[in-house]
């Protein structure tokens, strides 16, 4: 039996669906059967970002109406054995799907797969509550922006009222140098009003854009900042106990120099 | 009077457990309010958590916060210029008493590392620092 965990914001852009496809991938490359289900019905992304759009026949409209069975729909990732999608429909809205399909869908699923992972629309509408249905943990991703804290504080007030209690965050697109110079919200400030545990942090990097231009995924990067920083929130998922990474430290250059020189 | 309150963005069901009436005119708010979330009340409200911002507490009477107020209070609701607010840190968005709005400067970060508290005097709203311990808290009650 799996584990069912939602990945939402409350705010749009600040990297759910981003976090969805490199944990779901992070997962499957460590060996585990991995589902990932697409609810943002209507602006569906998961399927692009994991370059698997091509493949899609049904979506998971087709499967909650009956016109296919859900193993028609899952569509099996073009690299990793146990990776999976279920796409959202493009040409319908939030309403095609209600909270009892999702809980049934996610029931089925779990039977399955070790894991399965939903990628949450922005907002708190039906979308949302669709959802977080199915869903037995939370992760809530925000950026270091004060609006983006504001809807995640939101969402946890409403993960926590339908009983998803304990939600764990990932700060994406941290920006060490802004965050030294005060000009960005800094890990303390964020934990300080959300107070909920870290799952990770993850820098602001451009690997992350090229990587999913093209279809893949940045956790499978092996030189990249922000692929160890999705493989060290894998681990944590896993249960490992893995230190959250000093992204000052990994930034540093001029670090090593001063260290090669001797100055402290 | 009856005591009516209204608690709303907690979800079905969750109120018994989440605060007890003290005694006829207050409420226990045992955990933080995020945004999003609110409580009305007919009389004193006292948290144990923080007022997030985005938050907001109205009460006819006092408002106490024990630990960082960020969202919007309003005491005294009923028009109770006597009412006060009370916060270990009172950091709000905006603060009410009756029929007085205030809200921080712009452009000043205030951050107060102790408990402050806020009430009309003179016709204004001032805040002053709360040492427990002092004259002064006899005011709260
Ligand atoms: N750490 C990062 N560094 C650089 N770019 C990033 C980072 N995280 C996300 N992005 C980019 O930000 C954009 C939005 O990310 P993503 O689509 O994952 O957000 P979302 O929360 O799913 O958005 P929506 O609410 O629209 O579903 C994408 O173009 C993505 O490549
Ligand atoms: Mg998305």
């Amino acid at each position: 039996m799996g584990e069912i965990i939602v990945v939402t914001s409350g705010k749009g852009g600040v990297g759910k669906t981003t976090s969805t496809a490199n944990i779901g991938t992070g997962l499957a490359t460590l060996g585990h059967k991995v589902a990932l289900i697409d609810t943002d019905i209507g602006l569906r992304n998961l399927d692009v970002v994991l370059g698997l759009e091509n493949r899609i026949v049904f979506d998971i409209v087709d499967v909650v109406n009956g016109s296919c069975r859900l193993r028609q729909a899952l569509i099996r990732d073009k690299r990793l054995e146990g990776l999976h999608l279920l796409p959202a429909a493009q040409t319908k809205d939030k309403t095609a799907v209600n909270p009892d399909q999702m809980r049934e869908l996610c029931a089925e699923l779990k039977k399955e797969f070790d894991y399965v992972i939903i990628d949450c629309p922005a907002g708190i509408e039906q979308g949302f509550r669709n959802a977080i249905a199915g869903a037995e943990k939370a992760v809530v991703v925000t950026t270091p922006e004060v609006s983006a804290v504001r809807d995640a504080d939101r969402i946890i007030g409403l993960l926590e009222a339908a009983d998803l209690r304990e939600p764990k965050l990932i700060i994406n697109r941290i920006r060490p140098k802004m965050v030294r110079q005060g000009e960005m919200m800094s890990i303390e400030d964020i934990i300080d009003i959300l107070a909920v545990d870290l799952l990770g942090i993850i820098p602001e990097d451009e690997m992350i854009v090229i990587t999913t231009n093209r279809g893949e995924a940045v956790v499978l990067d092996q030189n990249s900042r922000s692929g160890q920083a999705y493989r060290n929130i894998v681990r944590r998922i896993l249960g490992e106990d893995v230190p959250i990474i000093n992204l000052d430290e990994e930034d540093g250059f001029f670090k090593k120099l001063k260290r090669i020189i001797g100055i402290k | 009077m009856a005591n009516s309150y209204i608690i709303s963005g907690f979800g079905q069901g969750s109120q018994a457990d989440l605060e007890d009436l003290l005694d006829e005119n207050t409420i226990l708010v045992q955990r933080t309010l995020r945004s999003g979330q609110s409580i009305h009340y007919n009389g004193n409200v006292v948290v144990l958590g923080d007022i997030n911002p985005g938050a907001e507490i109205a009460a006819t009477g006092n408002i106490i916060v024990m630990g960082a107020l960020r969202g919007v209070v309003h005491a005294g609701a009923g028009g109770d210029e006597n009412a006060v607010v009370m916060a270990f840190h009172l950091q709000p968005t905006q603060l009410r008493i009756a029929n007085h709005i205030t809200r921080p400067p712009d452009n000043e970060a205030v951050d107060p590392n102790h408990p402050e508290m806020a009430r009309i005097k003179d016709g204004v709203v001032t805040i002053e620092s709360f040492q427990t311990g002092g004259e002064r808290q006899g005011k709260v009650t």
